[in-house]
């Protein structure tokens, strides 16, 4: 199993494989409950939210489809809307002082397998971002705040939030050589 | 904002979309722009990537001692459920499915394909269409409703499904034409009291091969494949 690619895997669980499925839950489990810590800041509904996000790749790993991204990015998109449903409200200051502790550190040591590898080139462009922009950036794409609800919790105009978080996606899709031009 | 948005409206949203907190009405203007418009389809897909390649970014950590097992004990107890479909369906698909069956029981009545030919005639010149087609609607677990199409001026799709799951759920509505190009023209939220979606098209319905319905949630795609064919071309 260690060999398998993660798409091999994956396509292994959707086929109903007890052996894939633990092999599958083994190989991500400390990222969907990364994930998944980070946004409840709660063990135990960190495990249920880890464990219901492996229960939906479960019953839909037919569906996956490999064009519209990873399966590392798959499993996180459904883990981080998990666990953003499982929050009983907005929190105060969402933001996990660690998330961003660890979006700026080198990535660590993984779990067995080939994941989809981490992208140093994204994290180092991430945190040359000023950092109001990374804040709106990380609000957005990891608690799925919309730019009024930052906007509310800054205390800052909501057009300045929709361009911090437009500057912000567009220097990093620049920093990673993808051009403007067609 | 207005209904259309021009390339700069829609970069100006554009990252919000590609992260999936565009409010509703920008998100649909955009992507109806965008499913006509490379320059600015590629830009979202572009973000979308960049937003992918983030969420990899999320720090790892350690679960509880026995997650694992506890985790897939609970995938094998919990096989892939079935939908449970309630036999109620919209009222525009009732009207669609009307015209159809009430055609097809006139030609069953009377067994006059002339007066069915007729009916259906008239209905597409009311529109300006040509013909109509009907696909099943796949779900992860089979079949799970219709997809009628209309090729006119503009051309429609219109899906129904059974009876929707007791939870809402919002797709990305992407068509796929026979050329192989990827267009995305909107969003459908379906369960609850959610029975339908339809929508005009960008392209001609003869155009079309594919018809995805793409969970927000990242969960089950609902597919009908159209490829429909020209039934008043020869041969």
């Amino acid at each position: 199993m260690r060999s398998l690619s993660d798409e091999a895997l994956l396509a292994g669980m959707g086929s109903g494989d007890p052996t894939a499925a633990s092999a599958f839950v083994g190989r991500f489990q400390r990222r969907v409950f990364g994930m998944a810590l980070s946004i409840l800041r709660d063990r135990g509904a960190a495990e249920e939210a880890a464990q219901e996000t492996f229960v939906r790749a479960w019953r839909h790993a037919v569906a996956y489809d490999s064009r519209r991204g990873s399966v590392a990015a798959w499993l996180l998109t459904i883990a981080r809307n998990m666990s953003i449903n499982m929050l009983p409200r907005r929190r105060p200051d969402p933001i996990d002082p660690d998330v961003l502790l660890a979006l700026q550190a080198p990535a660590p040591a993984r779990d067995d397998g080939p994941l989809t590898p981490v992208s140093e080139p994204i994290r180092e462009a991430l945190v040359r971002l000023p950092e109001e922009q990374r804040r709106a950036l990380v609000l957005a794409v990891f608690y799925g705040f919309t730019a009024g609800e930052i906007a509310e919790l800054d205390t800052v105009p909501l057009g300045t939030v929709k361009t911090r978080i437009r500057t912000a996606l567009h220097k990093l899709r620049s920093d990673l050589g993808v051009s403007d031009e067609q | 904002m207005s209904n259309e948005m021009s390339c700069e409206q829609v970069r100006e949203v554009a990252a919000e979309l590609a992260i999936g907190i565009a409010d509703g009405q920008d998100r649909d203007a955009a992507l109806r722009h965008a499913a006509t418009c490379n320059e600015c389809r590629g830009l979202v897909a572009d973000l979308s990537g960049v937003v992918d390649d983030l969420l990899l970014l999320a720090p790892a950590h350690e679960p509880p001692v026995g997650f694992r097992s506890r985790t897939v004990n609970r995938l094998v107890e919990r096989p892939p459920r079935r939908i449970r479909w309630r036999p109620v369906l919209a009222a525009a698909a009732s009207f669609v499915l009307a015209i159809v069956v009430g055609s097809a029981a006139m030609y069953l009545a009377s067994a006059d394909e002339r007066r069915l030919a007729d009916s259906y005639r008239a209905v597409l010149a009311q529109g300006q269409g040509s013909f109509f087609v009907a696909a099943p609607l796949q779900g992860p677990d089979g079949t799970i409703g219709t997809v009628y199409g209309y090729q006119g001026s503009p051309s429609w799709l219109f899906a129904t499904v059974r009876g929707p799951a007791a939870g809402t759920q919002r797709y990305q509505v992407r068509l796929t034409t026979k050329s192989g190009q990827q267009l995305t023209i909107g969003s459908a939220t379906l369960g609850g009291t959610h029975n339908s979606w339809g929508a005009a098209l960008p392209v001609g319905l003869i155009d079309v091969a594919e018809l995805r319905l793409q969970a927000d949630d990242g969960s089950g795609d609902l597919v009908a494949e159209i490829n429909a064919t020209d039934p008043w071309s020869s041969g």
